[in-house]
């Protein structure tokens, strides 16, 4: 019984980390067609700006949605000074990939310069230590697996109840048919990044909670969500949701059996057969789109 | 008029291939004597990591450039040719040079490897695999750390011979005669493929994909050629790499090494190779002068980058190009 | 009645590619306007010229009385002038009901979207019948009434048809002729571009022959016209 809750309550913590990490990749792949490669980067910009507010004694219940905020600005301003140019381009994703790889080294430096090489610690969602069964876990840990699909619930609410994200999910679709409808396709797509780089923050957030922060901690991250991404279908958001939790799980029933040694390359072997097998991914069908 | 026309239609960018093969032999030569004129270790030094850089980043344009394929794993095979050779030299034994030539093959069967997978993919897919290759063989080589140390890295590793010269007080010119010829011969081989049939049917699928295959070129078999052949001086860089520095480590395998070489490739224009060469020059000396920026070195490499994309987005090549047609007043088509 | 468009010397292409060379038209002189002429000749550029998506190298298009030329799609649509693209793609994975609010999106249309739904239900019941339906599992014709329906949600002063019946069964055809029809006596000017010339006859008076990039005919109303001298124009026996 004991493996079981313990690869259940792994399960259920990895896999809303993944959730909080790869559905903002997920909405500027389904919503532009780009894959912005400075994701990762977004997530350890935001434990940054999160930890300095702390840092000059604002309380996390203040400091925690302010750095969302700025972060989503970051985004913003990410997309119109290498995603937006470019639009119209032949090799669009080629180029992006390329622009948002440069502007993450540049952001990644830019936190090294600023704040050096040194680990930082964020505070916790919330403090403290229980018992669950028989095997311990931390209050944080309880409290991400709470908030994550609050979190996806709300966006999930936003994208199919707003008129805001009814334009969002048709800009994703078609963007001729939403210029001739008179949406403002620009404000979109900086809607679009701001929101991705805002969940971005909230997972780097998360992160920061219980492992310690350095500049380079969003290289792995990126790598999972683009695992998870591909897994569950670049087709839609819903897919990567579930496809994260699945491989949250698979990766915690891995790490039990198996060690920690092996699960990047059981995970790359998963990849890579997904890919080969059923490239839309195992969620999704064909074409683009939000939800 | 019958002339005029006849000069006019020449297969665009095309230069007949005795006045390349000239101005390769002059560029050749040129570099040749270039330790003549720098005497110094220090400056050698700097001409045999441009001539690395020159040999991979030129292969990456290979298949990025010619083949469309963004194979964010080159700089991995790079990584394999270090480890091939550092494994093969000091675990086996094998003799320099036959660890060299070696670790080429190793670093093309790699490549048939990775391109299994994404035989029939479209672009984000290679992308993201390649990207996970690169992740993965990272992870392979940290986690067989008794073999290959891991985070620490290998050191003293067998450097090369050249018959019975002083390899190491020679303030550098035995290496440099080495990586020079390296990158003379990755260079032809290169610029043959291109200018073959194979070399074409690449450029066309990479064009027109529906077109080329309802022509016969076969998809599968072209992407593999591909990469593989864009594999083979891209380890055997790697494995020189490893013999002059003589110590190994994962850094190779990092993001920012592969950002610089892309800028290279990016620089220089994709589709041209000498393009990446010539890119790689000019940035290895730019990140030379740079070398005590710390932090903002990479910093202005990545603004470089932006810059280049958003505004050049032929590079080097298409700049000079542009400026030559203007000169000359070649590039004027019939409106 | 003065025109409600003028399209005035426009010369556009994409890239160094010019397809409309120095065109210029007007419509709504005499009530509704047909373009045809052979594929690739410029009409479907025409249209995203007038609609903003693309801009011209030269010339200007008026709109009832303003200069829209260097205006976006968006401002475009919020002036009224709605432009229905060419095959029926719109959002494949909305449904009827998303693509009909989303039609009223802009500023001006939004406090008309009850009174427009009605109207688009009473014009084309079938999407009733399919509201929560996604775009992508509706036929061929279903689909280019849920295109014009949401044009309509955008409360337009001029409608502008790509080739709506392309594709299309004749027996759906002559349904959506009878729709358009009705559209346009409910008081909408409309501009339709089209291969099925008795559509156009039935809907417009006035007609444009577009070749190469400009007018090479123009059919005013008054002027009877044999079916087969314009299939000959069509056709190109000059």
């Amino acid at each position: 019984m004991g493996a079981l809750a313990e690869i259940l309550f792994g399960g259920l913590f990895q896999g809303s980390l993944y959730a909080m990490m790869a559905v903002g990749l997920a909405l500027v792949w389904t919503t532009i067609g780009v894959f912005n490669f400075s994701h990762g980067v977004f997530m350890m910009l935001g434990a940054y700006l999160a930890w300095q507010l702390v840092e000059t004694g604002l309380h996390p219940a203040a400091a925690f949605p302010l750095a969302v905020l700025a972060t989503a600005a970051v985004g913003w301003l990410l997309q119109a000074a290498v995603v937006r140019p470019l639009i119209g381009r032949a090799n669009l994703v080629l180029v992006v990939v390329i622009t948002t790889l440069a502007a993450g080294s540049l952001i990644e430096n830019g936190v090294l310069t600023i704040w050096g090489p040194r680990s930082k610690q964020l505070p916790p969602l919330v403090d403290g230590n229980t018992m669950i069964g028989s095997i311990g876990v931390s209050l944080h840990q309880i409290a991400i697996i709470v908030v994550t699909p609050l979190i996806l619930g709300a966006l999930w609410m936003f994208l199919t109840r707003t008129r805001l994200g009814l334009a969002l999910r048709a800009v994703a679709q078609n963007e001729d048919a939403s210029q001739l409808v008179g949406l403002n396709v620009t404000a979109l797509y900086g809607l679009a990044f701001a929101i991705a780089a805002a969940l971005a923050c909230l997972a780097g957030i998360f992160m920061g909670g219980y492992r310690f922060m350095s500049p380079v901690m969003g290289a792995d991250p990126l790598l999972k969500a683009l695992i998870v991404v591909v897994f569950g279908g670049i087709s839609s958001i819903s897919g990567p949701i579930f496809a994260a939790y699945l491989i949250g799980f698979f990766e915690a029933a891995c790490s039990y059996y198996f060690g920690l040694y092996w699960t990047p390359a059981l995970l790359f072997a998963v990849l890579i057969l997904t890919l080969m097998v059923r490239p839309e991914g195992i969620f999704s069908s064909r074409g683009r789109g939000l939800a | 008029m019958m002339d005029q026309i006849k000069r006019n239609i020449r297969a665009p960018g095309r230069t007949p291939w005795q006045r390349e093969a000239v101005g390769f032999v002059l560029g050749l030569a040129v570099l040749a004597l270039m330790p003549f004129v720098f005497a110094d270790s220090y400056s050698r030094h700097i001409l045999i990591m441009a001539f690395i850089y020159a040999i991979v980043a030129s292969n990456w344009d290979l298949s990025l450039g010619y083949g469309g394929v963004f194979n964010f794993g080159h700089l991995a095979l790079f990584g394999i040719g270090v480890y091939a050779y550092a494994l093969l030299t000091k675990l086996a034994g094998l003799d320099p040079w036959l660890a060299l030539a070696a670790s080429g093959v190793v670093a093309t069967l790699a490549a048939v490897l990775v391109t299994i997978p994404i035989l029939r993919l479209k672009g984000i897919y290679i992308i993201l695999v390649t990207f996970g290759f690169a992740q993965l063989v990272m992870q392979v080589i940290i986690s067989q750390s008794e073999i290959t140390g891991g985070t620490q890295g290998i050191v003293r590793i067998p450097g090369l011979y050249l018959f019975d010269h002083n390899m190491v007080r020679d303030g550098k010119i035995g290496y440099f005669g080495i990586a020079l010829a390296l990158l003379a011969a990755s260079t032809i081989f290169l610029r043959v493929l291109v200018r073959s049939r194979t070399g074409a049917s690449i450029v066309a699928l990479r064009d027109n994909e529906e077109y080329a295959i309802s022509r016969g070129v076969s998809l599968v078999r072209q992407r593999l050629i591909t990469l593989a052949a864009s594999a083979f001086f891209t380890g055997v860089a790697g494995a020189f790499y490893a013999a002059y520095q003589r110590n190994a480590s994962i850094d190779v395998f990092g993001m920012s090494l592969a950002t610089i070489v892309l800028s290279m490739v990016l620089l220089g224009g994709t589709g041209t190779i000498y393009g990446a060469i010539i890119a790689s020059f000019v940035l290895t000396i730019f990140a030379e002068a740079m070398a005590d920026f710390g932090a903002w070195r990479p910093m202005i490499t990545a603004v470089l980058i932006i810059v280049v994309m958003l505004v050049y987005p032929s590079g080097l090549v298409g700049m000079l190009r542009a400026a030559w047609a203007g000169l000359t007043g070649r590039l004027k088509r019939p409106a | 009645m003065t025109p409600i468009l003028t399209v005035e010397g426009v010369t556009a292409g994409y890239g160094r590619v010019t397809v409309l060379n120095d065109i210029s038209l007007e419509a709504g002189r005499h009530g509704n306007v047909g373009f045809f002429g052979p594929n690739g000749h410029g009409k479907t550029t025409l249209l995203r010229v007038i609609s903003g998506l693309l801009k011209p190298k030269a010339g200007r298009i008026v709109f009832d009385g303003e200069d829209i030329t260097a205006r976006s799609a968006r401002a475009i649509v919020g002036a009224g002038l709605i432009h229905v693209p060419q095959g029926n793609r719109i959002f494949p994975d909305l449904t009827i009901a998303d693509c009909l609010a989303l039609g009223a999106y802009s500023a001006r249309a939004r406090p008309h979207e009850a009174e427009n739904r009605e109207k688009v239900v009473a014009l084309f019941p079938k999407i009733a019948e399919r509201w929560r339906q996604r775009v992508r599992t509706l036929s061929g014709g279903e689909r280019q009434m849920v295109s014009i329906g949401t044009a309509l949600m955008s409360h337009p002063r001029l409608l502008i048809l790509d080739e709506p019946t392309l594709g299309l069964a004749p027996r759906i055809k002559d349904e959506l002729c009878a729709s358009v029809m009705d559209i346009s006596k409910g008081g909408v000017p409309l501009i339709v571009v089209e291969q099925d010339i008795e559509f156009l006859l039935e809907l417009s008076r006035q007609l444009y022959l577009i070749n190469h990039g400009t007018v090479a005919t123009e059919i005013k109303p008054g002027e009877s016209i044999a079916h087969a001298e314009i299939m000959s124009m069509y056709f190109g026996q000059h």
